[in-house]
């Protein structure tokens, strides 16, 4: 017998090995980062014989596992819910092709948002493409419904999507597990190009098909013994009933139990499409008033469609954004109930203690780049030479970039290019040439950025792209990048260049700089903007060359250079305006910068940022 | 049993889900059921960073507000922020001078609602002491001094030896022996 205090993610991982997953793949995403690696310790340590990737991003995730999938294997993809757009595509061909072995998507929420560019429901996604979905509570469910996942997804052939939230992937629990065992199945594909490369004929009888299957997935959700369920009792009537998935059910559950109301009953709904109608409607009916408390959208409200009956977020009674947390939600029942006459619940919080706090006026306290970041001395360098251009970036640790005023766009994955080249195409039709300069980072380059780039490229776009090359995929917690060649095993693969896709991809104009070295950095981008304007010239890329301080902690600042401020400082700002070190702290006193000797990183950067040369090395 | 929560607050890079992990293994070594929840991603890069600890049979791995029996704050204003966290007859210790902590404008607050609040320097110990990354350790120590939780001194103490890794042990240990031992002269 193993224990361990696993993350929801570890969890996860151990459910879809204990499933016998043969193959995982995966692009890394804030909440669903940990599960690839937590599974690679596992099949490590279990010595199995399971398939792990990084794939270079979602959509590459997705149809890797799916190969494996109808080979009559057990394969699952791992993505945050932002990145199942990118795999969207491959998904809603995927229903309706289905599998022979099974294919588990795993697309992890994040309520709120914490750390995402939307708070959007993969449920929907699920209910969009028409394949079934399974929304855990707790970690140790997510483990159990993981390997339910894998059952039902060879069982029925289709796809499964499992949608744990973050408040489940980053929850951390006890687990005990059995030793795991190699499936040992063989890959074995069956041509039919019928159905594998099905034309347009055949995807309509593909669809009808499909349609019969969900039919009888919803007959096996309504009987799913523990993951949807209801504490009614015989031929009893409420008041009020509620219906909860996910995290909501978790937390309606302890709050109901702290406050000893048995007199509510719940239904569960933890497979919540194809939708189990028999179960729900059976609730329903026993219920004068149904409160509904899922994340983030409206599935469940949606496909009950009793407007009389349900309470919730169409009814106003639920907040349309933000996440469900236990204050939320504890406020909601108390409302709900005071409205329909119903017992209310005691409130655990203090009503005066917001405005308390509220009147500290604490800081506000924002993410920023590290002390010792490549990447703000590369922002530090970009404004400098280029103070009224565009800045468009793009999702990583670098789009902390804007507060230093060298971020106005963040949009998606790949949009630092595209948008770089739909603005400068914009100005140019009004004959103005408008600079830009484009950011992305090294491994969101290799996730989306070439065929923007191309196009820019092949369209005569202008502007100056610059690569943040770390070595690393930061943001996310560190993860290998193509250009490393370091596979999510430790093994070596082959390493990509990024220069040779650059050029690839038309760019003859591409340098390399450290950007620790400002004065280099500064006159490269000059080099690179006369390039850009020139009528002969194109797009410049420069790759800003620096391993991230964190990921390679030892060997990133290889001369340390600890500054000191001597009094030369006249509390001018421009360093916390520009540079906005941690490291560099505004004396409370006379508002001259002082230094942080446990948060500075000893880059010596700064150095070259002050325009008094008040910061030497100490 | 009756649910025991902890918040653990501080800010990115400050060790606080490494705290979290010492007093979930404290709390499982005892027999606990013990689910957590942590900070990852954007979150961490030096904004604030909570951990919520759950002691007891419960689902929810976030702490409902006015229901933590003990906060651990490794930053002043960290510790402010999560007071609504903080049931009746709670326990909050924080990395602060006990002569500026609480504020003013909180002690009628704290009387009001029976919390006690403990207040160390343990990151200007931990510098003092060579480890600026121990303070950590040093809230622990703290926390341990006073007996206060469901948790043996050298329990704790045992657990965070276990749970370092080797190149900090013998930091991580002086950082919190020292803090231990000026909270119970303090206490």
């Amino acid at each position: 017998m193993n224990e361990a205090f696993l993350l929801g993610n570890g969890a996860i991982a151990l459910g879809l090995l204990e499933g016998g997953c043969q193959v995982l793949t995966s692009y890394p995403g804030t909440p669903s980062s940990e599960i690839l690696p937590e599974a690679v310790r596992l099949i490590r340590s279990e010595k199995l014989n399971t398939y792990a990737e990084w794939s270079t991003n979602e959509k590459v995730a997705f149809d890797n596992a799916y190969a494996a999938a109808i080979s009559g294997k057990r394969a699952a993809c791992c993505m945050k819910q932002v990145g199942l757009n990118v795999a969207a595509d491959s998904l809603m061909s995927a229903a309706y092709l289905g599998t022979t072995g099974a294919l588990v998507v795993i697309s992890c929420d994040d309520p709120g948002p914490h750390s995402s560019q939307t708070e959007q429901d993969t449920r929907l996604m699920a209910r969009l493409a028409k394949v079934p979905v399974l929304d855990p509570s707790t970690p140790q469910e997510a483990r159990k419904m993981a390997a339910l996942a894998l059952d039902l997804s060879e069982k029925f052939q289709i796809p499964v999507i499992l949608r744990p939230a973050i408040r489940v992937c980053h929850a951390r629990q006890n687990f005990r597990w059995d030793p795991l065992k190699d499936p040992g199945k063989r890959a074995a594909f069956k041509k039919d190009p019928t159905r594998w490369a099905a034309t347009p004929r055949f995807r309509y009888l593909l669809h009808q098909r499909l349609n019969e299957t969900l039919l009888k997935v919803s007959e096996r959700f309504s009987q799913l013994e523990g993951v949807n369920a209801h504490t009614l009792a015989e031929n009893k009537k409420y008041p009020l009933g509620i219906i909860a998935g996910g995290v909501p059910h978790a937390v309606i559950r302890d709050i109901l139990d702290e406050n000893h109301r048995t007199d509510i009953p719940v239904l569960k709904l933890g497979a919540p499409y194809p939708f189990p109608e028999k179960l729900a409607f059976r609730f329903v009916r026993a219920c004068n008033n149904v409160l509904v408390l899922e994340e983030t959208d409206t599935l469940i409200e949606y496909l009950l469609g009793d407007r009389k009956k349900v309470l919730g977020r169409l009814s106003g009674h639920v907040p349309m954004a933000g996440e469900l947390t236990p204050r939320v939600i504890a406020r909601t029942l108390q409302r709900v109930q005071t409205e329909l006459g119903v017992e209310p619940i005691a409130l655990s919080e203090d009503q005066d203690v917001h405005e308390l706090v509220e009147g500290l006026h604490l800081p506000v306290r924002k993410p920023t780049l590290c002390p010792g970041c490549p990447h703000r001395a590369a922002f530090f360098a970009i404004r400098k030479v280029q103070p009224k251009a565009l800045f468009t970036s793009d999702i990583g640790c670098y789009t902390l970039g804007l507060n230093l005023g060298g971020v106005d766009t963040c949009l998606d994955m790949g949009a630092g290019i595209t948008l770089a080249s739909g603005f400068f195409q914009a100005y140019l039709q009004d004959g103005v040439h408008q600079p830009v300069v484009a950011t992305m980072g090294d491994s969101t380059f290799f996730h989306s950025g070439t065929a923007g780039l191309m196009n820019a490229v092949y369209n005569d776009a202008r502007f100056i792209l610059v690569l943040l090359d770390n070595q690393t995929t930061a943001m996310t917690g560190m993860q290998p990048t193509p250009a490393l060649g370091v596979r999510a095993d430790g093994r070596m693969g082959k390493s990509i260049s990024l220069e040779r896709i650059v050029a690839g991809c038309g760019v003859d104009f591409i340098e390399v700089v450290d950007p620790y070295d400002i004065q280099a950095m500064t006159a490269l981008l000059k080099k690179a903007e006369a390039y850009v304007t020139s009528p002969k010239g194109g797009i410049a890329v420069v790759i800003a060359r620096h391993a991230c301080v964190i990921a390679y902690r030892e060997t990133a600042i290889p001369e340390k250079k600890p500054v000191a401020v001597t009094d030369k400082c006249d509390a001018c700002g421009f360093c916390h305006q520009r540079f906005e070190c941690p490291a560099l702290v505004e004396d409370p006193e006379g508002g001259t910068t002082a230094v942080n000797r446990s948060l500075c990183a000893d880059c010596g950067v700064c150095i070259q940022v002050c325009p008094k040369g008040a910061i030497v090395a100490a | 049993m009756e649910t025991i929560n902890f918040i653990l607050s501080g800010l990115g890079g400050q060790g606080i889900l490494f705290l979290s992990k010492v007093l979930a293994r404290c709390a499982l070594n005892k027999g606990f059921p013990v689910l957590g929840a942590e900070t990852h991603g954007m979150a961490q890069r030096g904004g604030s960073v909570i951990a919520h600890l759950r002691l007891g049979n419960v689902k929810g791995s976030l702490v409902q507000e006015g229901t933590a029996r003990f906060l651990l704050s490794l930053e002043e204003n960290e510790a402010y922020r999560n007071l609504p966290f903080l049931a009746k007859e709670a326990f909050l210790y924080a990395d602060a001078s006990p002569e500026a902590f609480p504020k003013a404008g909180v002690k009628p607050y704290f009387k009001k609602r029976g919390i006690t609040a403990r207040a160390l320097p343990v990151g200007r110990i931990a510098l003092d002491l060579g480890a600026p990354l121990a303070a950590n350790s040093g809230l622990l120590g703290f926390f341990a001094a006073f007996s206060d939780g469901p948790f043996l001194q050298a329990e704790i103490r045992e657990t965070l030896e276990s749970l370092s890794p080797d190149a900090f042990k013998a930091l991580n240990l002086k950082v919190f022996d020292t803090c231990l031992e000026k909270g119970q002269k303090s206490g």
